[in-house]
């Protein structure tokens, strides 16, 4: 199962083509993509401690444009928006 | 009444005589506008420029969400609301919010303005990056976005 993970604010810094993309078993979790995304962090940039803590704050946002849990289970192919912490405008 | 929009100032311009447009009606008396710009000092450091992001499916949601509460909290008859945000980079002084409000009376045009604008600061998915005089550039800390259907 593909998924685009859409990237939002600080997040931008992982990668400088405004998302990244993840291969998930079908019905992971919100919370798996968020270690698949830990994993990433480690790999890329050393484990850079400031993109963890952004990766651990952030909240979710499914295709449909609704905040999801860590418990949503996620059963196809889609783009998830990542929503770090915010500044509000 | 509402409008909302986030404005890609890449490709236009948020225009106060738009929202004048908008919210102009014989039946308000008052009609509050509220301009938010980009100051030069943060934490000690001169800003030459703000980068906002947003994910705008959520803005316009947030933006709805707000107006509906706000109508429900206060009551008032015929109102007025015009609300947009911009996203992109725009450079000290100029504007990244307009937020208008026409109401009956004054009171309620204040009322209904204030509560806009806090309860977007607290949980619309916008995000800023600021630009400095010395070349450095940071995204702004924030706060976790708080799910409203938590709340509820």
């Amino acid at each position: 199962m593909k998924i685009k993970l859409e990237l939002y604010g600080a997040s931008r810094e992982f990668s400088d083509k405004g998302h990244l993309e993840f291969n998930l078993k079908v019905q992971s979790s919100i919370s798996d993509l968020r270690n698949e995304i830990l994993v990433f962090i480690d790999k890329n940039f050393k484990g850079n401690v400031n993109f963890k803590k952004l990766v651990e704050s952030s909240k979710f946002c499914s295709e449909e444009n609704n905040i999801v849990n860590d418990s949503y289970k996620i059963t196809r192919d889609q783009k998830i928006g990542i929503i770090p912490p915010i500044g509000g405008g | 009444m509402l409008h909302t929009k986030v404005i890609d100032v890449s490709k236009e311009k948020i225009d106060l005589a738009k929202a004048q447009k908008f919210i102009t009606s014989s039946k308000c008396g008052a009609s509050i506008y509220f301009v938010g710009t980009v100051r030069d000092q943060n934490d000690n450091k001169k800003v030459t420029g703000i980068t906002y992001d947003s994910h705008d499916a959520l803005v316009i949601k947030s933006f709805e969400e707000i107006y509906k509460e706000a109508e429900t909290k206060f009551k008032f008859k015929n109102i007025a609301v015009f609300i947009e945000h911009i996203k992109g980079y725009v450079a000290l002084g100029d504007t990244s919010i307009i937020i208008a409000v026409a109401c009956k009376h004054r009171a309620q045009a204040y009322e209904f303005s204030r509560y806009i604008i806090e309860e977007i600061k607290k949980r619309t998915p916008i995000w800023k990056k600021e630009h400095y005089e010395d070349g450095d550039s940071k995204w702004l800390k924030g706060n976790p976005l708080i799910d409203q259907n938590q709340l509820k």
